[in-house]
Parts: structure tokens; sequence; C-alpha cells
């Protein structure tokens, strides 16, 4: 165990002061250690998910978003808290003197009109309402969903590297266990559906089963075919083997490593798209026919936990795109520098760079949200059965064949390439000719499917009697 | 079979392509112009609310000189929302001495407008209640209660003379007099939508409105009966050209 395994065990020891702490002392040791600071990552960026979704939502739409709510209120809120030894009249004193200051005065009107206010608010509203459990709902179930669905968003941020060894858990099959712990989100669906006791809610569960189930083969097919690529499955040396030295650090992704992986990524990203429940593929939700599915019932603060997991959800399919195919936490550029730097340092910076890289899938997810209309239930699963599986299997096929080509797998195996870089297997005129013949090759499959196929939609020629 | 489906593949790819054009080019003419001409909501209070359309009805408006307190709006209403006392001018005529119309009642639907003998009710095309920007709030002039109150027509005047000048500027005497009649949140009871009345340049300005409104229809009637005895003259004429069939 490496990464924060050691903080770990050093705290748990601390907090025993024996050598070989009991359990207790090693739960709160990683609930310290790993759990608090990934919640104080992970739940603050996906809040603003939100308002992300909310302002890019209005942008698209061509309105202003929330702009409106203020945060004096949540602010004076504070202050009553945090000052509440002394008297009234001294708080608001100090909470008109603190309204004065510089940089509050500027900041405040700027984050209103970003909408965090709004953010406070809708919090608040949230915390404030009643729990209700309908009387047909399966009580124990009912409340356990929303828990299991947040564990199952969060638990694979466990084997995603943040930045040089800020990781949880370096596991060796980090891959796998990203795969198998996302699918725990299935059950939690599942159960909210069966435990609302409403016939929307069951539908929703049951969609939400049948898509999350299929589309689990294409992210698999696509972390298979980087698997295959690097060799490794743990996620730590799948960033590392994407490392090269020089300025552009990026051609060392695996994006641009082969148009096999490029197609890969691409039905990674889509694939994610339908894990996460978004639209298009948000049949489990699909408010205009099934209410609002899964969570019709859920209000208040489980409804809450609903959408965090959601947000969560998204942030991990970014994270782990960024992870496999944009050099995880590396930068694009002068990468080679960055290591050079005090290690304090760089950690802030990869720190940076990959929350940049997955807020920018987040965005892109938003702003797919609000190009697309939903899909009907057998398209989605069409997609993923016939459009999307054979890519991915075609994809992998194809690297298999080039990875052979540029002389075995073992000039695939990250440590391999790690020991000669540039690898001398590939090189460059093997780098383009291994883009140019499968673009090429696809390039001229299109062509012709356009001229046999394309113009009128045959459907539509039919209706028409004829025509081009 | 594999080129129909490759076909589809780059179909779905291209529009998606275009669909995501489409939004982001929207995407980003609205954040470059932020609250400008390319968002299409109006941030209302702040921004001047448009306008639509002349024949608009929006609130009612007395000119109280030339109403003669005939009730004949308030039989009309359907809704009760006027409540009107009269007096005797020097003239002996009557004069509104109160008119006030209940905006929390009236449905907007111009029944009393034409009722009214003297066109002295008309509907603006003014629909705000009136949000008054007050420090960082909006305050809401007016409810019910507090159109009943009768004033003088004198009283009237002078309130709103008053009411126009900066606070500052008013003599204690004036001062105290305004205040017995400002109710609680600082809003003067009789404002736009209660007494009818206006101030000299308002009425000069009216009247000349009427006075030009007079003369338009006199003109148009002459006009109309010049044209009809042209017509009448070219009829006389027209059997003996012997007329197109």
């Amino acid at each position: 165990m490496t990464g924060l395994g050691y903080a770990v065990d050093a705290v748990a020891v601390w907090l025993s002061g024996s050598p070989a702490p009991g359990w207790i002392a090693v739960t709160v040791a990683v609930l310290l250690v790993w759990v608090a600071p990934l919640l104080a990552i992970i739940f603050p960026v996906a809040a603003l998910g939100q308002i992300v979704e909310r302002k890019v939502a209005a942008a698209i739409q061509r309105r202003h978003g929330p702009n409106s709510a203020s945060l004096e209120g949540p602010l004076r809120f504070g202050f009553r808290v945090l000052l509440c030894f002394l008297p009234r009249a001294t708080q608001d004193r100090a909470f008109q003197r603190f309204l004065k200051l510089p940089v509050v005065r500027s900041l405040l009107p700027m984050l209103q009109k970003l909408g965090i206010g709004q953010l406070a608010a809708d919090g608040i509203k949230m915390l404030g309402k009643e729990d209700i459990v309908p009387r047909g709902a399966d009580g124990a179930v009912f409340r356990l969903a929303p828990y299991l669905a947040l564990t199952g968003a969060f638990l694979p941020f466990c084997v995603v590297p943040f930045a040089h060894h800020l990781v949880m858990l370096e596991v060796s099959v980090g891959a796998l266990y990203v795969i198998a712990v996302s699918g725990v989100t299935v059950l939690a669906l599942l159960m909210a559906g069966w435990g609302s006791g409403n016939k929307f809610s069951m539908l929703g569960g049951m969609r939400a089963v049948a898509q999350l189930v299929s589309y689990e083969i294409p992210v698999g097919l696509a972390v298979a075919g980087v698997v295959l690529w690097s060799g490794t499955m743990d996620l730590h040396a799948i960033v590392a083997q994407q490392y090269r030295p020089g300025v552009f650090t990026f051609v060392g992704w695996n994006l641009v490593q082969s148009p096999f992986l490029a197609a890969l990524a691409g039905v990674f990203f889509l694939a994610g798209l339908a894990e996460c429940q978004r639209t298009p593929f948000d049949m489990a939700e699909a408010e205009s026919e099934l209410v609002s599915g899964f969570n019709t019932e859920y209000s208040g603060l489980r409804w809450g936990l609903f959408a965090l997991a959601e947000y969560t959800e998204m942030l991990l399919i970014g994270a782990l795109f960024a992870t496999l195919f944009l050099g995880g936490y590396q930068s694009p550029i002068g990468e080679q520098w960055i290591v050079g730097l005090h290690p304090l340092l760089a950690t802030l910076l990869h720190l940076g760079i990959f929350v940049v890289k997955f807020l920018a899938s987040l965005f892109l997810m938003v702003w797919i949200r609000w190009t697309l209309p939903r899909y009907r239930v057998d398209q989605v699963m069409r997609l993923c059965w016939l459009t999307l599986v054979p890519i991915c299997l075609v994809a992998v096929f194809g690297l298999a064949v080039q990875l052979v080509l540029a002389g075995g797998t073992e000039a695939g195996t990250a440590y391999g390439r790690l020991a000669a870089l540039p690898r001398p297997a590939l090189g460059v005129l093997g780098h383009l000719l291994g883009w140019a013949v499968p673009v090429l090759l696809l390039g001229v499959l299109v062509r012709i499917a356009r001229r046999r196929h394309g113009g009128m939609h045959p459907a539509l020629r039919q209706l028409t009697g004829g025509g081009s | 079979m594999i080129l129909s489906w490759l076909n589809d593949v780059t179909e779905g790819l291209q529009s998606f392509f275009t669909g995501m054009r489409t939004t982001g080019k929207f995407l980003v003419e609205n954040l470059r112009d932020e609250g400008g001409a390319k968002a299409v909501t109006r941030q209302y209070p702040l921004h001047a609310a448009e306008v639509v359309g002349e024949r608009q009805r929006g609130h009612l408006h007395n000119k109280a000189d030339i109403c003669i307190v005939c009730h004949a709006c308030d039989t009309a209403c359907p809704v009760d929302c006027f409540k009107m006392d009269g007096e005797r001018d020097g003239n002996n005529k009557m004069r509104a001495s109160r008119f006030d119309i209940d905006l929390s009642k009236c449905i907007y639907c111009g029944l009393c407008v034409r009722a009214c003998p003297t066109d002295s009710l008309s509907m603006t095309a003014d629909f705000q209640m009136d949000p008054r920007l007050d420090g960082e709030r909006y305050l809401f002039r007016r409810n019910s209660s507090q159109l009943d109150v009768h004033l003088d027509a004198a009283d009237v005047g002078r309130l709103q003379q008053l009411s126009r000048l900066p606070r500052e500027q008013l003599s204690p005497a004036d001062r105290e007099w305004l205040d017995a009649r400002i109710d609680v949140r600082g809003q003067h009871l009789i404002g736009m939508y209660g007494l009818g009345y206006f101030t000299p340049e308002e009425k000069a300005q009216a009247d000349a409105e009427r006075e030009a409104k007079k003369k338009a229809k006199d003109a148009a009637a002459a006009a109309a009966t010049a044209k009809a005895a042209a017509e009448a003259k070219t009829k006389a004429e027209a059997p003996s050209a012997g007329g197109p069939g």
C-alpha cells in the first residue's frame, strides 16, 4: 500500500499510541486522512457543478440564470453563530464592519451575480424541508438508497490520482476497482425505484438498471483498451506512462497516441454520460414520461443527496476521462519543469490542473445536456449495443494490432516505456502511420457509405416517394 | 449493411456537432454580453419595462378637472373599485374632491372608460404598480385601506407639490403637514393612481390636446361633408356621361 496509506498508518499509530493500532484507531485515521479531505474537495466542486449547470443552461437559452440571491443573509447568519457569545448589537456592528471591507464589497456582488447566493439559499431550503417517506414505501430501502448512490459515486475517487502520489489507494488494479465499485449506483437506483412504492419510480429504477448495466460494457471495453495499451491497471502507472519530457507533454496523452484510443475516448465519454444518467441518456428520470423517475418521491435532503451523487458521478467520469486519456494531473505543456519544482508546489499545481481538466469535461457534459433532446428507451439500448459496443470491439482489436506492429506488448507496458523514452519501436514515423492508416481507411469507408446511403433518410425517402 | 451503419453513425455525429455549434454560439454570445441585448430576459425592476402596443389597457387615470362625478363609471364597474365624492365649485358645477381607484380590485376591463360621458377617465399604458427603489428594497405603494382617505382639492395640490420637492428644502411646517399624510412606510397617501389632479403645465398640455382633437374632429367632419357633397355632384353628373357598366 502506498500513496496516503503511510499517512493513515502514521496517524493510526499516533492516535492509539501503540505500534499496532486497533481497528477503531485505523477507522478514525482513514476518516481523517482519506475521507475528510476527499469530501472537502469533491463535494464543494460537485455543488459548484450545479451552478455551472444553471449558468451554462441560462447562457445557452439566452437567459441570465441565478443572479439575484444575496449572500448577505447566510453571511449574517454565520456571524450570528460565530459571535454568539457577544451581544446582538456588537454582532451587527461587526457584520456591518465586515460588509464595508473593500474585498467583501467588491467580491459579494460578483459572487451574487455568479449565483453562489442561490446555491446557499437552495442548500438552506433543502436542509429545512420535511423528510417525507410515503406510506406505501419500503422505509428502510427508501431511506438507504440516496446514501448508497452517493457511496457508489464517491468510492471510485479512492483510486483516482489527484497529483503525484496524492491518491488514497495506490492499488495495482485501480481500473478494475473503479468499474466494480461504480456498479453500486445501479443497486442504489433500483432501491430508490423499488422502495418508493410508486410505479413511476419503479419504471425509472428498472430503466436505470437496464441502461447502466448495458453501458458498463462500452465503458469496460474502453478502459480495457487503455489497459491493453498501457499494460497496467494501476491508474497511477497509466498516468505516469503518459508522461513525455520536453515542451509538448500532451503528445504522450493516450488521446493522441492512436486513433483507436481516440475512438475509445469518445465512446468512454458518451457511455460515461449514460452511466451518470445525463441527458440525452436520462431515461431513469425522463421527467416528461416518468414525472421524475426513481427520485419522484424524494424531497429535501435525500433528494439533495441524489443530486449530489449525480454531480459527483459527473466529476468521476471527468476525472477518469482525464486520467485515462488526458494525461491525468499532468500539464499539457512543460510537465518537465513542473516535476522539477518543489514537491509541494508541484502537487498543488497538479491538483489545480486536474481540477481544471475535470471541470472542463463537466462543462462539456452540461453543454451536451442543453443541446441534445432525450433519446427513446429503445434508442438508448440500440446506441449502446449496435453502435458503441461494435466501435469498442473494432477499436480494441485495432489497438492490439497496432501494438503488435509497434513491437509487441512489451513496448506498451508503462515501465518498459518509461525506461526508454521516446519509444524507439514506434518512433515519429510509426506514430504518424498509426494515425494515418486507420484514419484514411475510415475516411474512404465513410465516403463510400455517404455516397451509397447518404442524403435523405430511407424512411423519409419512402414517404416522399423516391427523390434523391 | 455495414456501410449504412457507418452512414448513420457519421450522420449522427454530424448533427451532434451542428447542435453543439449552435448552442455554443449562443453561449459565447450571451456570456460576452452579460445582461445586454443578447439575453432575451430583461431584469425587470432594474431595466425599464417595455410597453407593448398603444391600445394597451393599463392603469386607469381620471382627469379630475373635467370629471363631473356622475357615478357612471361606478355603475359600470363590475368590481366596485371606485370611490368618489364631489363638491360644487364657484360656478355651481360638480367637481371631484375625491376620486379613488382601487387598483387591487380593478380588472382592467375598460367598461368605465366606455361609460364616461366627459372622457375624463382613460386607460394609460402604464402597468407598473409603482415599485420605488428605496435603498435596496422595492416598496409598493398604496393598498385599498390607504385609498380610503378624503382630501380636499387644495390639499391634494399641496401634497403633490410638496412631495415633489426634496425633503431638505421643505419648511418645518410643511414637513410636519406632509408627515401627517404619509404612511408608515414613507409613501405618500395620494399618488398617481388616486386623484387625477395634475400640475398647471400638465393641465395646459391636456387642454391643448383636447383642443387639437376637437379641431381634428371638426376638420374631419368638414372634410366628410365636403366629400359627400362632391360625390353627390359627380353622381348627378354621372348619368349624362354614361358611366361604366
